[in-house]
């Protein structure tokens, strides 16, 4: 089992990944009880999955570890309104795509960063930070992304709420350009 | 013009170096413009050499809408450059914005940071589209004309200092707005 | 040798037209590099915002326009996911027809990338000529589509234009051009001694560092991993053409030469397959302007990678969210792993060969001491002049290679 402290992989060699998304909605609520009614398996190698935010992780782990699912493809992060939305798409080779969907304040502690299992994730994590002001603990000191370094703090682009001083209409809209002081 | 200046003028036209640069684009330009150096069209044949530096360089060929993060690097490599310079903007996005206008990140065209000489819009710009512009500006030199079109452009320290989101287009426009309001006065 | 023995050598911002320019931070002792520090975000032009603003149908437009090289693989993405949530059926030959997109656009991405590879490594001849051919699958898309790159061919539910029986079989003729070329090419990157010595042992990564950091496309083909979305997650109409997945397991930029490559001969074979099985009927169906509350995830193997799109609908005209994560994102972190231990003159050519989204734009490299004082500025140039020397001055020099092939090119 992976120590999520260190990151440590055991040498365990990991169980060959799953075809059937029946199989791998059943496993999911054999390992958890509470994911019972939270799965929806939408089309042929697609299921997503409701999880609360502290468990997380542990669902996070257990599909990487036992279910084979070894690619976290992106986070994404949205605005469901009083809170943040976080999709983990991961992957496995048999190309069934595992979306986890959790949700995370919008002004308080979101979860742990999950680079110890997925290294790349830290650009993904550092995208949801910038732009919908998630705060996800656990990341090293480094460079933020994408927005430019002079960007004003606690302007989120992607939040619903957040209009741009200079918003163009999209093409066809005849509302006339937003001015703010 | 004395004889010198002639000479140096003809060397000018006849013998272009360009330094090309991408203020955040979708490549697509700049694919063309490594396209018009390849075999099928070779600008090559008129005297146009890529220089790494724009130290070297006559012309700028620049694509992309300026996004708020390459913005001062695109002004610093413009006075970079020794005078004379010219400044061509490739593709629609380097015209006015193009798709990208209006996008949180994105200041505008070209012209919204730096004077331009030559506009060439497409999207993509095709090769032929970006050699009948060059060909136009080495013309236009030719026959006297060296001062770009003059827009209002974003001062450098509004670039700097994003205290609240500065749009350019607002500044234009005010700009526009102040002087049209001196002339009425 | 101490730490005050390594400098730091910042590359970029301005980089060669990366889909997101970055920034590269080297520290470098003596002409080895230990490290390397990665810096992105110079590209990000607030699209996704932007496609929450505008209807469905001009978000396809917006979107094709992230990247000019994989125009097509972003917007099939897109649109795949919106049909998805909207629950359209697109007729057979619609699905044809944008795969056979796909493939040209791969066959016009994997050139590109082998003429800039030459470039970097200093075989400029092998950029013209295969530049030169890319021009006969530019023609073809130029033909059918309306335009070089940005085609604007999907819509929802379909796609836009038909094709002829003059466009099949001018395709049919160009790709036997094609397929000839690119016999050569491989003759040459599989046989020619010299170019075999350049790229081996170069920007290796692992096996198992590929599947640990997740590396996608034929950079992670290269090393051994068999995974392509067009095998694993068939789209359009994969599933049902006969093709193999090519891999190397050289591990280096050698193997990512031999695959692509091998992936040309692959594309023509498909290609082939699409237009003689082409079925009749119409190329697109309805759909509606208002797409009904629902989310989709669609993947896609653009010519660098495995791309991903994740749409949700609300039941308006206007999507509510739109995530794109494109390939290079992932693969450009990996340079950082496979340049630890490598020499500067490496640099180069073991970023190209992740195949960025990219054209020959060079770009500054400040030379900087441990206190920061300013030592010199080169351009990209410079160190692309200096990894050509450094392998001269070992013994493989590409100028003698450039010779014999032209002298065969002429014959063909």
């Amino acid at each position: 089992m992976t120590d999520p402290k260190t990151g440590d992989l055991n040498s365990t060699p990991p169980l060959p990944p799953l075809t059937n998304e029946t199989q791998l909605s059943d496993k999911l609520v054999e390992a958890f009880p509470f994911l019972a009614d939270k799965i929806t398996i939408q089309r042929i190698r697609r299921v997503w999955a409701t999880v609360p935010m502290t468990e997380l992780h542990a669902v996070l782990i257990h599909a990487k570890e036992q279910l084979g699912f070894d690619q976290l493809c992106t986070i994404t992060g949205t605005d469901e309104g009083t809170e943040l939305g976080l999709l983990y798409h991961l992957a496995c080779d048999n190309g069934i795509v595992l979306t986890l969907v959790t949700t995370a304040p919008k002004d308080g502690p979101g979860p742990e960063s999950v680079t110890p299992y997925f290294p790349l994730a830290e650009l993904y994590e550092r995208e949801v930070i910038d732009l919908l002001g998630a705060r996800i603990g656990g990341l090293p000191e480094g460079n933020r992304y994408p927005l430019p370094d002079a960007w004003p703090e606690g302007q989120y682009p992607l939040r619903k709420d957040w209009k741009p001083a200079f918003a163009t209409p999209a093409p066809g809209a005849s509302s006339s350009k937003e001015k703010q002081g | 013009m004395g004889v010198v200046d002639r000479i140096v003028t003809w060397a000018r036209l006849k013998s272009p170096w360009i330094i090309h640069f991408n203020s955040g684009a979708c490549n697509a330009c700049d694919i063309e413009v490594v396209a018009s150096l390849t075999p099928r069209y070779d600008v090559e044949r008129f005297g146009v050499a890529l220089k790494g530096t724009p130290r070297h360089a006559d012309v700028l060929v620049c694509s992309g809408p300026v996004t708020r993060q390459i913005s001062d690097r695109l002004v610093r490599i413009y006075e970079q450059m020794p005078q004379p310079k010219f400044v061509v903007a490739v593709g629609t996005c380097a015209c006015s914005g193009g798709i990208f206008d209006g996008l949180y990140n994105v200041m505008g065209g070209i012209d919204s940071v730096i004077p331009v000489h030559a506009y060439i819009p497409g999207c993509p710009a095709s090769p032929e589209a970006i050699i009948d512009g060059v060909v136009k500006l080495l013309t236009a030199l030719e026959n006297g004309a060296s001062a770009p079109i003059e827009r209002p452009r974003v001062a450098l320290d509004n670039i700097r200092h994003m205290d609240g989101i500065i749009a350019p287009q607002q500044l234009i426009r005010s700009r526009a707005d102040q002087k049209a309001g001196e002339q009425d006065d | 040798m101490t730490d005050s023995d390594i400098v730091k050598v910042p590359l970029g911002p301005q980089h060669p037209a990366l889909k997101e320019p970055g920034s590269f931070m080297l520290s470098l002792r003596g002409e080895q590099i230990t490290e390397m520090g990665v810096r992105l975000g110079y590209n990000h032009r607030g699209m996704e915002k932007a496609c929450e603003e505008r209807s469905y149908l001009n978000d396809l437009y917006l979107l094709e326009r992230i990247c000019g090289i994989c125009s097509h693989a972003h917007s099939s993405a897109y649109v795949t996911a919106v049909e998805e949530i909207a629950d359209v059926q697109i007729p057979r030959r619609g699905a044809y027809l944008r795969t056979l997109v796909s493939e040209l656009e791969r066959i016009h991405s994997h050139l590109l990338w082998l003429g800039v590879a030459g470039h970097e490594i200093g075989f400029d001849t092998l950029l013209m000529y295969s530049w030169r051919d890319r021009e006969i699958v530019m023609d073809l898309l130029a033909d059918l589509t309306g335009n070089r790159v940005n085609y604007g061919y999907n819509t929802i539910g379909g796609v836009r234009r038909d094709i002829t029986d003059e466009q099949k079989a001018a395709m049919l003729k160009g790709l036997d051009t094609l397929e000839e070329r690119t016999k050569y090419y491989a003759q040459i990157a599989t046989q020619e001694v010299t170019l075999a010595k350049r790229l081996s042992g170069v920007g290796k990564i692992s096996k198992e560092d590929v599947i640990r950091l997740g590396v996608t496309g034929p950079t992670a083909r290269a090393s051994g991993v068999n995974r392509d979305i067009r095998k694993d997650d068939p789209y359009c109409i994969y599933d049902e053409l006969d093709f193999d997945v090519i891999t190397a397991d050289s591990c280096d930029v050698f193997g990512r030469t031999v695959v692509r490559v091998g992936e040309l001969m692959q594309t023509y074979r498909m290609i082939r397959q699409i237009l003689a099985n082409l079925p009749d009927g119409p190329i697109a169906a309805k759909a509606p302007r208002k797409v009904p509350k629902g989310q989709a995830v669609s993947r896609y193997e653009a010519p660098r990678g495995e791309g991903i799109h994740f749409v949700r609908g609300n039941g308006t005209d206007k999507p509510e969210r739109v995530k794109v994560r494109a390939p290079t994102m992932v693969n450009i972190q990996a340079v950082s792993h496979m340049m630890k231990g490598g020499f500067l003159a490496d640099m180069p050519i073991t970023l190209a060969a992740i195949d960025p989204c990219f054209s020959c734009t060079d770009r500054m490299i400040e030379l900087a001491d441990e206190s920061g004082s300013h030592l010199g500025v080169k351009s990209w140039a410079d160190v692309r002049a200096h990894g050509i020397r450094h392998y001269q001055e070992r013994g493989i020099d590409l100028s003698d290679v450039s010779k014999r092939f032209a002298s065969k090119m002429e014959r063909l």
